[in-house]
């Protein structure tokens, strides 16, 4: 507990500082308030989750830009997998599946093959913007909607409760996979070679570690999370598909991954200031408190992005290996 | 060797995908309405009518889909061939316009505001070709180029007074697209019926972030339309494509639609566009893009095509299942309102 607070002290400091300001607009305004954390919330989910994908690939040492592509291919699966079979939750399955398959196809490309891991992914999504809109039709409804659960006594707890805890199956389980992500990366066995594979690979082959299989292992199953942010679009937060649903989220999830400086906390703390910002810049817009014009408003996100991200250069370093595809020595 | 021949099939497999992809490249497809090709569009005997969507597909059960509808129902009327290029880039109208010049089509229709420039600089180099500028205002006016344009202000007025009639919390909301000319006609429109209906209603107004996908991120609408009904919005207008519909379907799923919850949508009848949007859809503000479509290439083809703009017709969709929900007076209020805004009587008093 006390290691995972001084490792993550920045995180926690943003993460808490957020929380205040966020309960002092409660009392101010409950229901602007809440909704627009819900707004912001929802829309940071698929943006975690995708981070998610960036960081266990390139942890691991390899780029992965196919996301984009990944998450569409399984909200598109996930859509029309609940059509067919009539149920949600069968639904959610097969959008999970496809993104294990669409990581699949990145690790045995990227990583079996060797080919060129920025390549690999453009080909991913062009892949997936071709079979998504070719294979699409129209006018298929759900078969039913998303349950919205809640946990007992979590979700009771004023403001944090309702954002957090009251939510669909995959907004729900965001939290819990990002600090089992963190964990897992920073406390486990499998954490420890997963980093030294991506950090000096040649290392890692002489202590034993199975370079490729560590990668391929990896690379497919990040997969199952872009198959959640795919499947979280499709039947949570749309409730339909439409072509190029993801409108550009995965790219999106890479900037946030840099942004939390490739550690699943800080990524969660860099989606979570994302998703605050577009809510928070509709909520002015609607509000008209302040009267300048709403194109300059939805450009906070991006302006702060960049001042963090200049204030940040220097500091956060990718994994030494990311990219370099690993080819057995002699 | 072996890995290496892997590789390559999968990489023509991806172009092969690109090419029939909609997502990445720009598709054609050929209309089965009338037997001809474009082969000879030349020849004075033939009539080929060519469509440039804007970004977007030409199903997108909104705007490009009915001027498509439009301009193909005239095709076939007059014996002619008609074919659409969707654009999946703003900087394709001007090569996917060419594309039909080239083959001496005699109608291009282009869809969308954004492609007003690009059609404008194609009709004048172009003298012999007739274009039809879907929602493209003409400020000045060039003689083989007309703009279809629509009073957006006014459906948008007739659908904020029901709205106004309608609400209890005299709360509304607007869910928008991108904010361009035709969308503020729409909400200005909008707001100002509710007002004029309900001078105690208040009227929320959120157009998507500037992006490219401003009017196809059904992700947004539908938080957008969350937000709005959680801050007690009981009446939701959902315009700009599937940003909108996105809205639309979110709202439909809330407890009470259709009954205490509804919501609004546009351009074309979206009873029949977004089935899933029933449970809460009471009205549509709609274009008569349809019609405006095809009365324009049918002028095309007999000759009397005039250029500058062509005003089209607008109105509000048939209430279907949820006429039940909107009480006698509040319909014959309405319709008295629709009835105004059309002979000039009311006027909407919006100005950009």
């Amino acid at each position: 507990m006390l290691d995972f607070i001084s490792d993550n002290k920045k995180s926690l400091i943003t993460l808490g500082l957020v929380t205040v300001i966020a309960y002092v607009f409660y009392f101010l305004d409950e229901i602007r308030t809440t909704s627009v954390l819900v707004f912001g919330w929802g829309y940071a989910v698929p943006l975690v989750l995708a981070a998610m994908v960036g960081i266990i690939g390139e942890r691991s040492g390899v780029v992965n830009i196919g996301i984009e592509g990944q998450m569409l291919m399984s909200a598109f699966a996930g859509f029309f997998g609940s059509v067919f079979t009539g149920s949600i939750y069968l639904g959610m399955i097969i959008g999970i599946l496809t993104g294990v398959l669409m990581g699949a196809f990145l690790a045995v490309a990227a990583v079996k093959w060797e080919m060129d891991q920025i390549i690999a992914g453009v080909v991913i999504n062009i892949v997936a913007a071709g079979l998504t809109s070719f294979f699409y039709a129209q006018g298929k409804t759900l078969p039913e909607l998303m349950p919205v659960v809640s946990i007992p006594l979590l979700s009771d707890i004023p403001l944090i409760g309702p954002v957090f805890f009251r939510n669909g199956l995959f907004a729900l389980s965001t939290l819990f996979i990002v600090v089992a992500v963190n964990y897992a990366l920073f406390k486990t066995r499998w954490g420890l070679r997963s980093r030294s594979v991506g950090e000096y690979p040649s290392a890692a082959d002489a202590a034993g570690i199975n370079v490729t299989r560590v990668r391929m292992m990896n690379v497919t199953l990040a997969g199952a999370l872009a198959g959640c942010a795919g499947a979280f679009l499709a039947l949570e937060a749309a409730g339909t598909f439409a072509r190029g649903l993801t409108a550009g989220r995965g790219f999106l999830a890479l900037a946030i991954m840099i942004f939390g400086a490739w550690n699943p906390m800080g990524a969660l703390a860099a989606a979570l200031f994302f998703g605050l910002s577009t809510a928070i810049a509709s909520q002015l817009q609607a509000d008209e408190v302040i009267n300048i014009p709403q194109q300059f408003v939805n450009l906070l996100p991006f302006v702060m992005t960049l001042i963090v991200l200049s204030i940040a250069v220097g500091r956060v370093r990718p994994p030494a290996a990311a990219g370099q595809p690993y080819t057995k020595e002699g | 060797m072996k890995r290496m021949r892997t590789l390559a099939g999968i990489s023509i497999l991806a172009l092969v995908l690109a090419a029939c992809s909609s997502g990445t490249t720009d598709t054609a497809a050929e209309t089965t309405a009338a037997a001809l090709d474009d082969s000879n569009c030349a020849a004075a005997e033939s009539f080929c009518v060519g469509l440039v969507t804007d970004i977007g597909k030409v199903d997108d059960k909104s705007f490009n889909q009915s001027a498509w509808e439009g301009a193909q129902a005239a095709a076939a009327e007059v014996g002619g061939f008609a074919k659409y290029i969707e654009t999946t880039d703003t900087k394709d109208y001007a090569a996917n316009m060419k594309q039909f010049t080239d083959k001496s089509y005699d109608v291009i229709v282009t869809v969308g505001f954004l492609m007003a420039e690009a059609s404008v600089a194609a009709a004048k180099e172009n003298p012999n070709t007739k274009f039809i500028g879907v929602d493209q205002f003409q400020a000045e006016e060039v003689a083989n180029l007309t703009g279809l344009i629509f009073p957006e202000d006014q459906a948008g007025y007739a659908a904020g007074y029901l709205a106004g009639l309608l609400t209890k919390t005299n709360k509304l909301g607007q869910v928008l697209g991108l904010e361009i000319a035709p969308v503020q006609k729409f909400a200005k429109g909008f707001e100002a019926g509710a007002t004029a209906a309900n001078a105690a209603v208040k009227v929320t107004t959120v157009y998507h972030p500037p992006a490219d996908n401003g009017f196809g991120d059904p992700v947004w609408g539908a938080a957008e339309a969350k937000k709005q009904l959680s801050q007690g919005a009981d009446i939701i207008f959902g315009a700009g494509g599937g940003t909108g519909n996105g809205a639309l379907i979110e709202i439909a799923k809330a407890e009470g639609a259709g009954t205490s919850i509804f919501c609004i949508g546009v351009d074309t009848d979206q009873w029949g566009t977004v089935p899933e949007a029933q449970p809460c859809l009471v009205t549509s503000a709609m274009k008569g893009l349809v019609e405006g479509t095809s009365d324009l290439v049918k002028a095309a083809f007999d000759g009397s095509i005039k250029g500058g703009n062509f005003n089209g017709t607008t109105g509000l969709a048939d209430y279907h299942d949820l006429a039940a929900a909107v009480s006698a007076d509040i319909q014959a209020k309405v319709a008295e309102i629709v009835a105004g805004l059309k002979d000039g009587s009311i006027m909407t008093g919006v100005t950009l």
